[in-house]
């Protein structure tokens, strides 16, 4: 027993000796700290786990709080994501609303049309911010609607996809002209083209102003698709419009 | 006090498919969801305040909508008449049969609806239109109806006991 002891104490007074040297001999410093690593990393990992241990409950109420924590910055990060699209989007629409030739109001989307039937939707300015039944509805990227009730705080509007809705239109490229409506889907159709009309897939598609409601020139959408109406007299036109319908949140209504 | 829960219920209903359901539009078409809450208010409610309901939440259908204002008004209260002269003929306690009751009333609906529109003048869908959006959203309505269930019917159990 003594001997093991007086063993010991030799072993750890010599590596006390080169610990003590290698702060004085600097050479000496990489070879102690490289073998010495490996009881090092030992020693702090029982120390780890020992304090795991020890700590354990101390540990289960931080960890328990910390995950609290994450789950609500992640919350709040989302929100300021939400926050800065909101702020983008809304900058487009200054901007366009400065830059526009037209007098618009701008509103936001506040309600659907229930059925499927039928696609429309609800903003929430009326008739006391000057909208009337008629008015056309644009945003920063081109033609979204027409209003067709008001009331004094809000106003429904047709959206170009629905059925009901149809304005004259033109190819932009070669002025020629036709009728969008809506198909309740996410495209448009442009009828009554001659067969020999002069229109291609990717052509851009605007108001031509005939219409007396919209001005001329609004975009409404490119062609995807062209093919021939069942009797054969005529050609139509598949648009894909360039508002994107189904997730619109803010509008500008022209007022005349 | 039930029959308040139910007006609440179908006013929630009315503002669920005017918002939050488009986010859960399937081939672009929502259930139906005052169509299944009058159903229900036909199974669990007498003719007086089944009709009441029906009349209320066609009103809220119609003043949201874009057809014509008293499509829905007509309608659902006759669907609320024919589901309890049904449930006095054939019981209607399985999920199985209502599921079915709402499909084949979905689909009536939807053809009385645009034979009204069109009657009146207006747009007439094309085939394709109309098939994909009677048949999916009958199918779609019947669907929820289980999950619908679900919600009012321990509600209307707390408020009975």
């Amino acid at each position: 027993m003594f001997k093991f002891k007086k063993k010991s104490l030799i072993y750890v007074a010599v590596v006390c000796l080169l610990i003590f040297l290698s702060s004085l001999i600097p050479f000496l410093r990489t070879p102690v700290l490289n073998t010495l690593k490996y009881p090092f990393v030992l020693l702090t990992l029982i120390k780890r786990e020992v304090r795991g241990i020890i700590f354990y409950h101390r540990n289960f109420v931080q960890n328990e709080r910390l995950k609290k924590e994450i789950d609500f910055l992640r919350q709040k990060l989302n929100t300021m994501g939400e926050a800065l699209l909101e702020n983008t989007r809304l900058k487009e629409t200054l901007t366009f609303k400065q830059e526009s030739p037209y007098k618009v109001i701008a509103a936001r989307v506040i309600g659907r049309s229930p059925d499927n039937w039928s696609s429309l939707v609800i903003i929430d300015k009326g008739r006391y911010n000057g909208i009337k039944t008629g008015m056309v509805t644009i945003n920063y990227l081109g033609l979204v609607g027409r209003v067709i009730e008001t009331t004094e705080s809000t106003s429904e509007i047709m959206l170009i996809n629905d059925p009901n809705f149809a304005v004259s239109a033109m190819v932009k490229r070669s002025r020629q002209e036709g009728l969008v409506a809506g198909t309740l889907g996410s495209s448009l159709i442009m009828r009554y083209l001659p067969r020999e009309a002069d229109i291609e897939a990717s052509d851009t598609i605007i108001t031509s102003g005939l219409t007396d409601l919209y001005p001329k020139g609004l975009l409404i959408g490119t062609v995807v698709d062209i093919g021939e109406e069942l009797s054969g007299l005529a050609r139509y036109a598949i648009i894909k419009p360039v508002v994107e319908l189904s997730n619109i949140e803010e509008v500008l209504v022209i007022a005349r | 006090m039930k029959k308040g829960i139910f007006f609440i219920f179908i006013l929630i209903s009315g503002l669920l498919e005017a918002t939050l359901l488009d986010s859960f539009k399937v081939f672009g078409v929502k259930p139906n969801l005052l169509l299944i809450s009058i159903s229900l208010a036909g199974l669990y409610f007498d003719l007086k305040w089944a009709f009441v309901l029906g009349i209320f939440a066609g009103i809220l259908k119609d003043s949201l909508g874009a057809n014509s204002f008293g499509i829905n008004v007509l309608l659902f209260p006759l669907w609320v008449f024919l589901i309890i002269e049904l449930s006095k003929k054939i019981p209607i306690d399985h999920n199985l049969i209502r599921m079915i009751l709402i499909f084949i009333i979905g689909i009536f609906n939807s053809i009385i609806t645009r034979l009204i529109f069109f009657v009146s003048g207006g747009f007439v869908t094309s085939l394709a239109i109309f098939l994909r959006v009677t048949f999916l959203e009958s199918l779609y309505t019947a669907a929820i109806l289980p999950l619908m269930l679900k919600v009012i019917k321990p509600t209307i159990y707390s408020v009975n006991q």
